[in-house]
């Protein structure tokens, strides 16, 4: 038939036992479904990775780069001056060139910090103290000088074409590490600006979709999976017509013993009661003690609900999800950190984001799960140096801005490439969105010119057909490819 | 691994000539010296790993060769000997925001630049390659491309006779059979009546059939039983409904875009138009006539007219990202998408493919890609503006509904001339009331609709001077630029809005003949943002105070405010207030003058007061009757179309598909490879998008016919002759009976192109009809069952199952027609609407897909969707354990049977059966089951309770998932 495709093997152990059942007492078989899929039947990588998994951190609307790690004095002395400046979106709308602007300095302080000696802002004070474990991609640039644009490109390498979210390829390419959780797993996602697209698999089967936990604008700790418990059964009884069902389920595949989409339906019964038990599990932050609720800020009002993103991202990670994506943002049009008035609200979307990301990163380190987890931090694009309209805020900027990653083989307190002197364009050591997505793919042992999918007469891949891997970043003990 | 590797790939390559290049003239010596010592070390280092042979070749350009620079990749040449100024390279290496800006890692030194430039002005010289090299330069050999299967004429395959075959055998088993005996195979004995009954009815109308219908059909042995059964669910609307979703899935149908969850809230007739389009059997080449040029096709009457404007919805329902901001992209991306679906939905082509080189494997050169693209580029889908808009033009109606709709808007302009005119009064009277009116000029911000940002609350940016100069203003005063700082100069008005929705914005300026003819004033909102340029020498319209800005959506959390610049003005800038007056009623803030009291007012003048009460009154009265007669009147009907651009153009070869790298125009025309006799001349007045609907459809295209029959096949059969449905070219599948699918193909044109004829013909076949159980030999010679020894089982997609639940529930009901999604739905994020209507019917809103349509496969609605996934995953299993909609569906289908006059729970049990999977259960399940509810107290609590449970796990069960 179609392209059938399961969650685990296709072990046949049904046949393995003779067809059919009869009155065999499921709940012992369901030892034997623990083994669903060892290691062994994972898809291999390209090459030894250096990494097995990602936390992606969204700051959705565009942090400023310019406020927070592109330092340039240049703005300072300039504040309030008109200078020419080749602005993206004017360009977009009307092909036109130079334009006078109005220089806007940065609206925190800069100073130098940790033993790299890193510029930074006090945009980010706790983030500040991790300076020395980040690796900072200075030279960014993306395509799509609007949100929905440069938000699906972002995440899928394609702003208008439809396909699959990187998630969604990292899983395709290696498969998950947990079978009663899903692989990739997006926490509190935007429903804006490209919404379910920027989890979903496009054309990829269904499996490699990434599944939604919470949404934006819910508080995180309403966040759970869908259809987890039943409302009118106690365990103990919806076990008991588990078992009934099962053993229809086995008269009812006794006259197509061959069929292994029979099988996947069985033992998918089986595989969502395991499910049932242990992923709540997973979801329960008050399994984690006071002190690391802490850490990460839960308890306080401006850092919780941020704070229990970030902690659920560590539990996934530690429980072998392939790649989580956090989110930072809301369903809007112009998302969280979109200042194009008011710069200044900057602060309020720091205050909430600071705290919960030092966490992060410290009990990562603590875990020893920094070394085989990538952190990836960024937006969708930065901002303009300069004032939007001669306004208060500052419009986007997807030709300049700064993201930084954080373990998984990204050489600690290091920084690559640079915009101009304002911070407007990036010059060297520049970085595009799909050789971005191409180193990533490398460190988890994924070669993204390899990493294809056939659709519609060709291979696809993440990268289109552009992309190359910026080796200047990674630490030396990265094999290479 | 995970690489997919394709079989059989005939590499069109292999068809396509090869012609000379042209050669460059003799360097000097010291030329060459130049190039090997200056310029090929610098081509080393910063080019050679994406440039040359030895790396990677990208964008199809060679920097390793004389004549890869000369001929160039796919933008064409990059140097122009002895030009740099004119050479893409130089023009690439300089940086200055061109649209290739090379290396791509950062600009090179200025001396290196400057070296580069030197040699391109020498010439550009270097040494001659031991071999001329072959130019890339390819044509199309249409004999040989047309050797392919999918391309070949249709030819009527004589009808193979065998001694396997007898009369009860139709020509479609006479072909079937063949093959089948080719492989000491057979075809698999008849289903049983019950099995092909649930089979038919679930293939012809996706649901289940009821207890009585099993029983009559059972009962009747006459001989052309099924015959009768066939002509009853072809009959039956139900029949349109399920094989409009199926057409549905095919041209990404959909109600509302994922950017921005906008609601597309006429896509519905389309869905209509395709259902009735079923169920009423029109001809399958009108039906794809009508979708590419409804518009511009002839008609006879009114319905037909409607019909064929509404089927060019088609054209329109991409996933379309309308906040592009580079315009001439998204209108090419409109294009593209188009072709993409027409290619893949009715051609079954992947014609995509061409949009930045020649097909790699199919013989679909850019050129034709691009010639198609000039037809579609000819017809405007969208209006633009920061975040462009979709077309909708007025449905065309009965005169006698016209008349009304025009009479209506009359009514309308009356209603709203009559509500202003009072409104006037009222303001008139207030101002007589208010005191200090006799220094008329001071407007409290209390006395004004909406949310009032004054001046005094405005963030200012440069230096600002209030003035109370002129008369009437604002509270205390408004805002002007003193004429200097020109550029310098901005002010925010940011309003706490208390709600998302509409407002109008209203700015309060003061007017006068020193004032800047054009200031602009940028409305930032949901909406994107549109800038305004105000004349202040004019005077403001409303009041004399106030210009209306228009209305805009506006979120809470989002962007809202107004900016108002003094950039590039001429004159002084002034700026009082700005007003956000709510469009519809907002909590906590009023929104009409009458609500809010006026100051205190005087107590002298009684008779005043009573005058203004009244007319506050009256004015409440109009307000109400307005909203209540525009809530009571008909929306006049639209329809989401494009209309036909005034200017027609050919296009240009967009270069690796961007709109800014062109190459050579290229005249409007049509796929030379499945183009077999003179195709219809493109008029220049026209767009052409009716002479490509004919194009498509002359019989002697192969490729509509054998597409659709190949399509209706797979729908039956659960794979198609063709297991590739949307993609006919060499690196989708071959046929596997070919004389088949061209035998159904003739046959399809020769009756008038019916579906239902079509239909009809392949479910009365022995291949159709015979069982699907599992044979041991037929496993080991074919486990795919390509060669059809039994039928497929078919899981139910995700339609079928949850209109099967609410059947057997009881709760299914069958009216057609109309849009479920209300009216003043501005967004589809986070909405569920719940309806009992079968799920054709359900809106398809892009960021709310049911959870149902996510678990099972349902199709994505932005993506050609030929063959639906079929995946077995946990979700699934969670779904049917603990949705409430299950358990839900179970407890109806219980209370029903429950009421239904049955005497024992055996009976029960089998009635059960019936209503759920067609058949009546087995011992062992029997057993099963009675066992449980024997266990179950009789109270009737219990007994429901228990009932409940066996549909659950009826429902939860594989049997139910699937057809046999």
């Amino acid at each position: 038939m179609n392209n059938s495709t399961h969650l685990f093997s296709r072990r046949d152990f049904l046949n393995s036992t003779g067809c059919g059942f009869g009155a065999l007492a499921f709940s012992a078989l369901a030892t034997q479904h623990s083994r669903a899929e060892s290691p062994l039947t994972l898809p291999q990588p390209h090459f030894a990775p250096r990494a097995k998994r990602v936390i992606f951190l969204f700051m959705q609307g565009g942090v400023s780069h310019v406020d927070s790690y592109d330092y340039k004095p240049q703005l300072q002395q300039l504040d309030g001056q008109k200078l020419a400046f080749e602005d993206s979106r004017q360009k977009a709308n009307t092909g036109q060139g130079a334009s006078s602007q109005r220089i806007m300095q940065p609206l925190w302080k800069f100073s130098q910090h940790g033993q790299s000696g890193r510029w930074a802002s006090d945009l980010f004070p706790e983030m500040n103290r991790h300076l020395d474990q980040l690796c900072f991609l200075q030279g960014m640039h993306t395509e799509g000088v609007a949100h929905g644009p440069a938000t699906l490109f972002l995440h899928c390498g394609a702003a208008n074409f439809i396909r699959p979210s990187m998630g969604s390829w990292v899983l395709y390419g290696l498969g998950t590490e947990n079978q009663n959780l899903p692989g990739f797993v997006s926490i509190s996602p935007s429903s804006g600006n490209g919404g379910n697209r920027n989890y979903g698999p496009a054309f990829l089967p269904a499996k490699y979709q990434g599944t939604p936990l919470g949404k934006a604008g819910s508080p995180a700790h309403n966040a759970t999976l869908r259809n987890l418990s039943n409302a009118e059964l106690s365990p103990k009884e919806q076990r008991r017509q588990l078992d009934l069902l099962q053993q229809l389920n086995a008269e009812q595949k006794t006259r197509y013993a061959h069929d292994t989409e029979l099988d996947a339906a069985l033992e998918s019964y089986e595989l969502a009661w395991k499910m049932q038990q242990s992923a709540p599990d997973v979801f329960d932050l008050g399994q984690e003690t006071a002190a690391t609720q802490a850490l990460y800020g839960i308890g306080e009002a401006a850092t919780d609900n941020f704070g229990r993103q970030c902690l659920m991202a560590r539990r996934l990670c530690e429980s072998g999800v392939r790649y989580i994506q956090v989110t930072y943002g809301d369903n809007t049009a112009n998302p969280a950190w979109d200042q194009h008035s008011n710069l200044p609200k900057h602060a309020d979307h720091a205050l909430a984001v600071d705290k919960p990301i030092a966490g992060l990163l410290q009990d990562l380190q603590q875990r020893g799960l920094l070394e085989d987890t990538i952190v990836w931090w960024g937006s969708e694009f930065g901002r303009t140096p300069y004032a939007e309209k001669n306004g208060t805020g500052r419009d986007h900027n997807p030709e300049g801005f700064t993201v930084w990653l954080a373990g998984g083989g990204f050489k600690p307190g290091f920084s690559y490439g640079a915009t101009d002197e304002f911070g407007h364009r990036a010059i060297s050591g520049k970085v595009h969105m799909h050789d971005l997505h191409a180193t990533i793919l490398h460190q988890l042992g994924l070669d993204h010119e390899r990493l294809t999918y056939n659709y519609a007469g060709r291979n696809f891949r993440l990268t289109d057909v552009y992309g190359s891997v910026v080796h200047d970043v990674l630490d030396g003990a990265n094999p290479q490819s | 691994m995970w690489l997919l590797i394709r079989r059989g790939t005939l590499t069109w390559c292999l068809l396509l000539g090869w012609a000379a290049c042209g050669q460059a003239a003799e360097p000097t010596a010291a030329d060459l010296e130049f190039f090997e010592t200056k310029v090929r070390p610098l081509l080393v280092t910063h080019c050679y790993d994406c440039h040359s042979e030895a790396k990677k070749i990208q964008g199809n350009l060679r920097l390793d060769l004389a004549s890869g620079w000369l001929e160039g990749g796919d933008s064409g040449p990059a140097i122009v000997p002895g030009e740099p100024d004119n050479s893409p390279l130089i023009l690439a290496i300089r940086y200055t925001g061109s649209d290739i800006e090379m290396p791509p890692k950062g600009k090179l030194p200025a001396e290196d630049i400057q070296l580069l430039e030197e040699w391109v002005k020498r010439g550009a010289p270097a040494p001659s390659p031991a071999a001329p090299q072959p130019s890339k330069k390819r044509e199309l050999d249409l004999t040989a491309a047309r050797q392919f299967w999918a391309y070949r004429p249709l030819a009527a395959p004589a009808i193979p006779q065998s001694a396997a075959v007898t009369k009860s055998h139709s020509a479609i088993d006479h072909f079937v059979v063949l093959r089948l005996e080719q492989a000491q195979l057979r075809l698999n004995p008849p289903a049983d009546k019950a099995t092909l009954l649930r089979r038919l009815t679930f293939d012809l109308h996706g649901l289940p059939p009821t207890p009585d219908e099993i029983t009559s059909f059972i009962a009747d042995t006459t001989s052309d039983a099924t015959e009768k059964l066939v002509d009853r669910l072809l009959d039956s609307p139900r029949f349109g409904e399920r094989w409009g979703r199926h057409w549905l899935d095919i041209v990404r149908y959909g109600e509302s875009l994922t950017l921005r969850g906008f609601i597309l809230p006429e896509a519905w007739r389309y869905r209509d138009y395709v259902i009735d389009h079923f169920n009423n059997d029109r001809p399958y080449d009108q039906f794809l006539r009508e979708q590419i040029a409804g518009d511009l096709l002839p008609h006879t009457d009114l319905p037909q007219q409607q019909r064929q404007l509404i089927a060019t919805t088609f054209l329109t329902l991409g996933n379309t990202n309308l906040e592009e901001q580079d315009k001439a992209q998204l209108d090419m991306d409109v294009v593209d998408e188009q072709l993409d679906t027409i290619g893949k939905a009715f051609l079954a082509q992947t014609i995509g493919c061409a949009r930045c080189h020649d097909h790699k494997f199919d013989p679909i050169p850019t050129r034709d890609y691009y010639a198609l693209a000039g037809i579609l580029r000819n017809s405007q889908a969208l209006t633009h503006a920061n975040v462009s808009q979709w077309m909708e033009v007025p449905l065309p109606l009965p005169p006698e509904m016209e008349a009304q709709f025009a009479q209506q808007a009359t009514q309308l302009a009356e209603k709203q001339a009559a509500l202003n005119a009072v409104k006037q009064q009222v303001a008139a009277l207030k101002e007589q009331l208010t005191p200090g009116s006799s220094s008329p000029g001071v407007i409290p911000a209390n006395t004004l609709a909406g949310i009032v940002v004054d001046d005094v609350q405005a963030k200012k940016i440069g230096d600002w001077k209030t003035s109370q100069v002129i008369k009437p203003y604002v509270e205390q005063g408004y805002l002007h630029d003193d004429n200097s700082g020109k550029g310098d100069k901005t002010l925010t008005f940011a309003p706490q809005l208390p709600a998302n929705g509409k407002y109008e914005v209203r700015l309060a300026y003061s007017p006068g003949d020193s004032r800047s003819r054009k200031v602009p004033v940028t409305i930032f909102s949901a909406d994107g943002e549109r800038e305004i340029l105000v004349d202040q020498q004019e005077t403001p319209p409303i009041n004399g105070k106030f210009l209306s800005l228009g209305t805009y959506q506006f979120e809470v959390t989002g962007q809202s405010f107004v900016l108002i610049a003094n950039a590039g003005t001429q004159g002084h800038v002034t700026a009082d207030a700005v007003l956000f007056i709510p469009q519809q009623p907002v909590p906590q803030v009023a929104t009409s003058d009458s609500e809010k009291p006026a100051s205190t007012p005087t107590a002298q003048d009684p008779a005043l007061v009573a005058q203004l009460t009244a007319r506050q009154d009256e004015l409440k009265q109009l307000t109400a009757d307005l909203t209540d007669w525009q809530r009571s009147t008909a929306k006049r009907p639209m329809v989401m179309t494009l209309v036909e651009r005034p200017q027609i153009t050919d296009t240009a070869v967009h270069i690796r598909g961007s709109v800014h790298t062109l190459g050579e125009t290229v005249p409007r025309g049509f796929l030379q490879v499945v183009t077999y006799n003179t195709p219809p001349q493109l008029p220049p007045q026209h767009s052409g998008r009716l002479e490509l609907a004919q194009w498509l459809t002359t019989p002697e295209n192969p490729l509509p016919a054998r597409v659709m029959v190949n399509r209706v096949w797979h729908w039956l059969f659960g794979q198609g002759l063709v297991r590739t449905p949307d993609n006919f070219g060499t690196t989708g599948e071959a046929p596997s009976h070919p004389e088949l699918l061209d035998h159904l193909a003739l046959r399809f044109q020769k009756n008038g192109w019916s579906t239902k004829q079509l239909i009809r013909e392949i479910v009365l076949s022995q291949t159709y009809q015979q069982a699907s159980t599992e044979s041991q030999r037929g496993l080991q010679a074919d486990p795919e069952n390509r060669l059809l020894w039994r039928m497929n089982r078919k899981r139910l997609e995700a339609e079928a199952l949850r209109d099967t639940l609410l059947a057997i529930s009881g709760q299914l009901e069958f009216s057609m027609g109309g849009s479920l999604v209300p009216p003043t739905t501005s967004s589809d994020f986070g909405l569920q609407l719940n309806s009992p209507r079968r799920s054709v019917y359900l809106p398809v809103l892009r960021n709310s897909i049911p959870e149902l349509f996510e678990a099972f496969d349902g199709a994505d609605p932005s993506l050609v969707v030929g063959r639906r996934n079929v995946s077995t995953v946990a979700p699934q299993a969670l779904f049917f354990l603990n949705h409430p909609f299950v358990s839900e569906q179970a407890q109806a289908a219980a209370k029903r049977l429950l009421e239904t006059p049955l005497s024992s729970s055996t009976e029960r049990l089998t009635h059960a059966y019936l209503r759920t999977l067609g058949r009546n259960p087995i011992p062992t399940e029997q057993q099963l089951f009675l066992a449980m509810l024997e266990q179950a107290p009789s109270t009737p609590a219990a007994q429901q309770q228990a009932w409940n449970t066996v549909f659950h796990l009826l429902f939860a069960g594989v049997d139910f998932r699937y057809r046999d």
